[in-house]
């Protein structure tokens, strides 16, 4: 029993670090029908910005910089990309993020260098035993993923509170239902695009923290990011606690199945054995677990 | 006043639908393929051959193949690179098992088995779209990738991890010097590229085309949509595994899973986005393209005196994609094909604009 | 009745057809027939389950209840392509071209299904894959005379203003050679002109092909000028079918439909 917790236990908490990746894709998707591929090379943005930040400033100015950075990107985008390609097909919006991906890879790691930084930001590294009262020996985990817990839980209690008490959040939710009614009650979908847009770089940059710690900063950074997109089709694409489950189903199966079923078959299963199960998923429930139904018209 | 299409009247079905109704543009393409097999032979140097041209006209393939289903049927993929993986290890392991076996035959049938492999994850297009397949294709992308790094079965059990190519004998022609394999790639290109235009003018292109467009009044109009999306994944598929066999035995000789990695598949992508989405011609000039960038990126700021470094030329090369990816969906989600054809607008009307 | 024209036998029944989006009833308990040669008008408010009856019709919705016999053949399960090789053809409400081809393109898609032949010629062209694209277009290239579009044959539909592309839609349902065509308000946001020349095509159609034709349309000069038979919907029952002059006359047609006298 002691193993398979761990391993499970081990699982459920990466899984938590790619729902904070998949929040990031949701809140865009909800708000813009966008799908945005970039949220992983934002992911690796941030952390950059933030790890060469902290050599030359301290820790509050640093995190302030960082945030700074996302939300300039935010308005870049929207201006540069969204604005010239609204109202287009959303396959064409969704290579246009394929596109962002790629400059802002290789915009950050020209202006940040393209080294392992290690990132210390406070968080404990050292693996530790819980329940030792439980288990002969207790179960092994990795603090850093104890704090992203932790951290993931307060992201989506703000996140929630943002959403339902804020006039903002209010105009967000209604652009999210139906973009042209929107507009015509006067709500501008250009600066909710900005806010949107910046909030999901915020939410980047945390999860760039705690990739980061855990991980050092660099480039697989925005690759394990693409971790989410299965996370994403698991839970859905528009539900915020469907990227929470999610996240924690596709960390705690493909832990799961690469310690039990991996070496049946040769190891490192982890690569795909999340987007098999999403695609299985999606074979018999095309809008994911917690998605909206599509009912489709002529 | 040369480029002219007043004067030449069509006067049956058959000119009409021609594929070039305009005899200029018949002799240029005519003239390009003539010059590619008559001159380039004779007056280009080695280095040419294999770091430009040949690389060129296999990517070029390969664009060709993505695009039919990208371009003209609208299912995204991003596992052009599996594709092109299926094809060139399924052709090894034929030519590894019997060795007697033609080298032509044995790249058939690697894209014979890639159409397989691309039928099999285009299952998922008949209830999903959009973003959706997206991932869906990137599932098959890793799944592919690691099949071929940890089944050893696939690389004859090379401690390496990579295969080499047996020598290219071809009919008995043996294709070694770099010249022979340019000539060997370009009549691949030729051919599939008449073939998919050929495709693409008919019943089957239009097929497609319906149901990119409008999925749901192709299927009422009688377009099966299972026959329609699987058609295109399994001719697309065919194509990208023709041509990763002709990566792996032609241009690289001896290759690891690594080539045919996710990079190799949005690569291929960009090359379809920037040549222009459903053109035939689009495929060669994003092949072209994206071949040369990272050529033009290493020779030309080192010419000028500011020698980048890879590292650089890499991040740079990464950032210019991606902005001209965004430029061209914004201002001509046609591509480069397209910019052609507007030159050509003008061209018809010069030097009398008005 | 128009130039003597023979109506015949049902051509299509439905039988008390109820269909539902999750508790929302569009349909509840519908039986009409559709009769060979014929127009049949449906009429009735908007949100009567006009277009669902269509939907429902060729396959692209499935009613919980009730049966669609068509040529004699019931069925209850179908999807929308099975209807179009049984013959049957729509255009929609909101025009349903292929906005990346062109009107000559879009009008030969509706030959696809007659196009079987030359498969295997495809790759080559040569041969008979050119001479099977040349006999269809012959016949494609009747239907652009009969519908006097020959000058935007190349052009993209995309760029065709609203009226040509109905037009367009109605060519490429044409070129499907139908036993029955479905039309949902072909005549919606055109001017008297335009109106017209469609009231003049179908009556074309329908006189010179036999077809059988079935149509939306909130016009009602229109629906009585051109319909051998009117169905009227209202909130997905139906409550009244006949002739137009009959159904003109039907009380309960008038409240629900032209509105109570006040």
């Amino acid at each position: 029993m002691g193993p398979f917790l761990e391993v499970l236990i081990g699982g459920l908490l990466t899984g938590v670090l790619y729902s904070l990746v998949a929040l990031g894709f949701v809140l865009i998707f909800k708000a813009s029908g966008v799908f945005n591929f970039a949220q992983g090379a934002m992911v690796l943005f941030a952390a950059l910005s933030l790890v060469r930040f902290l050599e030359v400033m301290p820790l509050w100015a640093a995190l302030l910089g960082s945030a700074a950075l996302m939300v300039a990107l935010a308005v870049v985008i929207e201006r540069v990309v969204l604005r010239p390609l609204v109202n287009q097909e959303p396959i064409i919006l969704f290579m246009s993020t394929l596109g962002i991906t790629f400059f802002i890879d290789g915009f950050g790691q020209s202006l940040f260098g393209s080294d392992v930084y290690p990132l210390d930001v406070g968080i404990p590294k050292d693996p530790i035993f819980i329940a030792e009262n439980t288990f002969e020996g207790g179960l092994l985990v990795d603090q850093v993923d104890l704090w992203a817990a932790v951290v993931a839980g307060l992201l989506v209690l703000v996140l929630a509170l943002f959403f339902q008490r804020t006039r903002i959040g209010r105009a967000l939710r209604a652009v999210a239902d139906d973009h042209q009614a929107a507009q015509s009650v006067g709500i501008p979908l250009n600066q909710i695009w900005v806010i949107v847009w910046s909030v999901a770089g915020l939410v980047a940059l945390v999860a760039g923290i705690m990739w980061g710690t855990k991980l050092g900063v660099q480039f697989s950074i925005a690759l394990v990011a693409l971790k989410a997109l299965p996370v994403l089709i698991l839970g859905g694409l528009t539900s915020v606690p469907g990227a929470i489950v999610g996240g924690l189903l596709i960390g705690a199966g493909e832990k799961l199945a690469e310690v039990y079923f991996g070496p049946i078959i040769g190891g490192g299963i982890e690569n795909w054995f999340a987007y098999m199960l999403a695609l299985a998923i999606l074979l018999f429930r095309p809008q994911g677990l917690f998605g909206e139904r599509i009912i489709e018209r002529v | 006043m040369i480029y002219r299409e007043a004067g030449t009247f069509r006067t049956t079905y058959r000119a009409d639908q021609a594929v070039f109704p305009i005899p200029q543009d018949k002799a240029f393409v005519l003239g390009l393929v003539a010059v590619a097999y008559l001159v380039v032979p004779f007056v280009m140097t080695d280095y040419f051959f294999l770091a430009i041209l040949i690389p060129f006209l296999i990517l070029a393939l390969a664009t060709l193949g993505l695009n039919l289903l990208v371009g003209y049927c609208g299912q995204i993929s991003l596992g052009a690179g599996g594709f092109m993986a299926v094809g060139a290890y399924s052709a090894y392991k034929l030519v590894s098992i019997v060795p007697e076996t033609n080298l032509v035959v044995a790249w058939l049938f690697g894209g014979v088995c890639a159409a397989g492999v691309g039928i099999l994850f285009g299952i998922p297009s008949l209830r999903i779209k959009g973003f959706y397949l997206a991932v869906a294709t990137l599932a098959s992308q890793f799944f592919l990738d690691w099949m071929f790094i940890r089944i050893t079965w696939w690389t004859n059990y090379s401690p390496s991890g990579s295969a080499t190519a047996p020598p290219l004998d071809i009919f008995g022609w043996v294709v070694d010097r770099p010249v022979e394999k340019y000539l060997l790639a370009l009549t691949f290109a030729v051919v599939f590229a008449v073939i998919a235009k050929n495709l693409v003018r008919g019943r089957l292109g239009r097929s497609w085309m319906a149901t990119r467009d409008m999925d749901i009044a192709a299927e009422i109009i009688g377009i099966r949509p299972m026959g329609a999306k699987l058609s295109a994944f399994a001719i697309s598929s065919f194509v990208c595994g023709v041509a990763g066999a002709l990566w792996a035995f032609v241009y690289l000789g001896t290759w690891e899973p690594l080539a045919f990695d996710i990079n190799r598949s949005f690569s291929i992508l960009f090359m379809v986005i920037i040549g222009g989405l459903g053109s035939i011609l689009g495929s060669f000039l994003g092949a072209a393209f994206i071949t040369l960038l990272p050529i033009f990126l290493n020779q030309v700021p080192a010419a000028l005196g500011l020698p980048l470094s890879t590292a650089m030329v890499s991040h740079l090369e990464f950032m210019i994609f991606g902005a001209l990816i965004i430029f061209f969906l914004i201002v001509e989600p046609h591509g480069l094909a397209r910019l052609w054809a507007i030159g050509k607008e003008k061209l018809r009307m010069w030097p009398f604009p008005h | 009745m128009q130039n003597g024209k023979v109506i015949g036998g049902p051509l299509l029944v439905a039988d008390s057809i109820s269909l539902a989006f999750g508790g929302v009833k569009a349909l509840s308990n519908i039986s009409l027939e559709i009769r060979e040669h014929e127009i049949l008008a449906i009429i009735g408010p908007n949100g009567a389950g006009k277009t669902s009856m269509l939907n429902v019709i060729n396959g692209f919705y499935h009613p919980q209840e009730g049966t669609i016999t068509f040529k004699g053949e019931t069925r209850r399960r179908m999807r929308p392509h099975h209807a179009a090789e049984q013959g049957i053809a729509r255009t929609f409400q909101n025009v349903a071209l292929f906005k990346g081809m062109s009107t000559l393109d879009n009008i030969m898609t509706g030959r696809l299904l007659k196009m079987k032949r030359s498969l295997w010629w495809q790759p080559i062209w040569w041969g008979p894959a050119e001479r099977e694209e040349i006999e269809h277009r012959e016949f494609v290239e009747r239907i652009i005379d009969f519908l006097e579009i020959q000058a935007i044959r190349k052009t993209p539909v995309g760029r065709l203003p609203y009226g040509l592309q109905k037009r367009v839609e109605l060519g490429r349902a044409l070129a499907m050679e139908p036993d029955l065509l479905l039309l949902d308000e072909p005549m919606a946001g055109m001017n008297v002109e335009e109106k017209e020349d469609m009231c003049r095509f179908i009556l074309d159609v329908n006189d010179e092909f036999g077809t059988t034709i079935a149509l939306i349309e909130h016009d009602m000069g229109v629906v009585m000028d051109i319909s051998d038979r009117v169905v009227v919907l209202d909130y997905g029952r139906k409550i009244g079918d006949g002739p137009p002059d009959e159904v003109r006359r039907d009380p309960e047609v008038i409240k629900a439909y032209l509105g109570e006298a006040h």
